[in-house]
């Protein structure tokens, strides 16, 4: 290997390893025993154990690892999935219409640049007049409205770069609007809706703040169900398990990304007109 | 299979007048090409057909029914597009069957109608491919296999082979011809190229800013123009137009010794037409017109010359390749009178 090319893994290397420095640190304090945690602060664990991964996944009077991956799971399906159903066809209202491209989709995009939190009291207030309280469907709702920008941006770009020759084929074959957005446009969307889907879901299941507001006991989702492991049985932070249940809460999304990376990119709409 | 009318459509762009109180028959079973220059209105005519484009006024009747108002797939028109349009995420045999499942035709009919579309376009070993794998000349076989499987009341050609080579180009118009043959169907053809309308065409419509210039056959477009447009639009080189006038029975022609009778009917001429290949060259002395050459083009079989006369300008005209003419060298121009074209002030034919 060349010098220069060493030299330039080394630079990465060093950069990956102070990047992720805070995961690596995690990571290695899940797998230490607690006497361990107090003495050893080094990324060399000298007695490797599973005991706090034990801990996390024993169901206790008080904590229950499995109800709050299940609220989370639930609640980041709804709010990923719904999104989706309501932004394509919007998305291609907006396209092929213009409905609402002048005020409605920068309205709806910027909802991004807010800060959530303003919508806080009035959102406890009217989940509690819904009866949407600490429960899955309310805690999905919000979410979905979270991600909602996000799946209308992404799905505006899809049906945009669709050739409307396209669509002037299939009305020519015959088809009426429901078949044209079904057979036609829903297909060709594919990667934007696979790309939506995954950061809707990533999103959904790392939000916090919603998740300890609005939820009490049922529908506790696992970001905010962690948080509970810190303080297990009184006294100070219980760095193990803290760390241990961080690790089981990040990898359904992690998994996730994993599996979804390589259909994200690409496009569909290759040999659909010349070139 | 259907007759397809139009009477005095209209179509406006904001202020922009595109399709100009347009009115024309297309007889069931006729293969119709309209053709023009850019930006003529044939392409939105054509759309206008299809129900693509709205009309602003006027109306179309297809089949003895009006249609103005109908969506495209409430018309029953198969239609091909320049860009071919092909959908991307279906295989080469979902493309074609498409609009038949659209239709709810039986799956063992539509079986059987994509394999005989495939086998008359010879696209049999391609059925299971997506568009992406098929090169340029095999998308176009799938789009027009695509319009022919549902027995359409007419089809609509935008431009199909604008994006073949010339190879391909020159054949696959024989099978759009013989298909036509075969099919008998009512064909729309848009197209801007003159080889394609002539070779193609049971009845052309030259069309001008969003205008009718002529309807005819190509015979009759080509040998009896209606207008200047018309005649310098059908055939390469283009017509020569000469500055001539009738006086006492006379063609009188700037820098010409010659006397031409004038046939009856010809007392406004302004203008006369004479193609290339009616126009013989001769030696210096012995034409009606004589000049220099000016632009020699050796074609094999034939020699295209441009020769400056002066006070007639620049007229094109064939001569056999042996003369070996070149720049620079006098020469006569001869033709007869009934190879004229006689137009008045407003370049329309006269008599």
């Amino acid at each position: 290997m060349k010098p220069r090319l060493t030299l330039r893994w080394i630079v990465f290397a060093i950069a990956a390893f102070v990047m992720n420095f805070p995961v690596l640190a995690t990571l290695v304090t899940a797998f230490k025993s607690s006497g361990e945690v107090s003495r050893n602060p080094s990324l060399w664990i000298e007695a490797p154990t599973l005991e706090n991964f034990a801990t996390v996944l024993t169901i206790s009077d008080r904590l229950n690892v499995y109800h709050y991956l299940w609220n989370s799971l639930a609640a980041a399906l709804i709010g990923s999935v719904l999104p989706m159903i309501v932004a394509f066809p919007m998305a291609w209202a907006m396209v092929r219409r213009g409905y609402g491209r002048a005020i409605l989709f920068p309205l709806v995009v910027n909802l991004r640049a807010l800060p959530l939190i303003i919508f806080a009291i009035p959102l406890y207030m009217m989940y509690a007049t819904l009866g949407l309280l600490d429960t899955r469907l309310g805690l999905g709702l919000l979410l979905a409205i979270v991600n909602l920008p996000l799946a209308l941006m992404l799905l505006v770009n899809a049906v945009a770069e669709i050739p409307v020759e396209l669509e002037e084929a299939a009305h020519m074959d015959g088809a009426r609007l429901p078949r044209l957005l079904f057979k036609v446009v829903l297909p060709l969307c594919r990667p934007a809706l696979i790309t939506t889907f995954v950061f809707g879901f990533i999103t959904a299941w790392n939000e916090f703040l919603f998740g300890l507001m609005l939820t009490t006991r049922e529908a506790v989702p696992m970001t905010v169900g962690a948080s509970f492991f810190f303080a297990t049985s009184g006294g100070g932070v219980q760095w193990g398990t803290a760390s241990a249940v961080m690790v089981v809460a990040a990898l359904p999304p992690l998994l996730l990304g994993l599996i979804m990376y390589r259909r994200i990119t690409g496009s569909m709409v290759a040999g659909a007109v010349k070139g | 299979m259907a007759e397809i009318r139009i009477e005095n459509l209209n179509k406006s762009f904001g202020a922009v007048s595109v399709i100009k109180d347009v009115s024309l028959t297309i007889p069931d079973g006729d293969f119709c090409v309209f053709v023009g220059p850019s930006g003529c209105g044939k392409s939105t005519l054509l759309r206008l057909i299809a129900g693509l484009e709205s009309a602003t006024s006027g109306r179309i009747v297809i089949d003895g029914r009006d249609v103005t108002a109908l969506e495209p797939y409430d018309r029953h028109l198969s239609m091909v597009f320049q860009s071919y349009a092909l959908y991307p995420h279906m295989t080469v045999k979902e493309n074609i069957a498409f609009a038949l499942r659209t239709a709810k035709t039986p799956e063992a009919a539509i079986a059987e109608k994509v394999a005989k579309a495939a086998r008359i376009l010879r696209l049999e070993s391609y059925l299971d491919r997506k568009p992406g794998a098929l090169s340029g000349g095999q998308r176009q076989r799938v789009a027009i296999g695509r319009a022919i499987v549902r027995e359409p009341k007419a089809f609509l050609f935008d431009e199909p082979l604008s994006n073949l080579d010339a190879a391909l180009r020159a054949d696959t118009r024989v099978e759009i011809a013989s298909l036509h043959k075969s099919l008998a169907a009512t064909m729309i053809y848009v197209t801007h190229d003159q080889i394609e309308a002539m070779t193609l065409a049971d009845r052309i419509v030259v069309l001008n800013e969003g205008q009718i210039m002529q309807v005819g056959t190509p015979r009759e477009l080509y040998e009896r123009p209606a207008n200047v447009f018309v005649a310098q639009f059908l055939g390469s080189p283009k017509m020569n137009i000469l500055p001539a006038r009738a006086a006492e029975g006379m063609i009188v022609l700037p820098g010409s010794s010659s006397r031409l009778a004038a046939p009856a009917g010809w007392g406004g001429l302004v203008a006369a037409g004479l193609r290339a290949e009616d126009c013989t060259v001769t030696g210096p002395d012995n034409g009606v017109l004589s000049g220099i050459v000016v632009v020699s083009e050796y074609h094999g079989a034939a020699q295209q010359l441009l020769v400056d006369t002066d006070a007639c300008g620049r007229i094109s005209a064939f001569t056999t390749a042996d003369r070996d003419l070149r720049v620079g060298d006098r020469v006569g121009l001869d033709f007869a009178t009934e190879k004229l074209h006689p137009f008045d002030g407003g370049g329309v034919r006269l008599a």
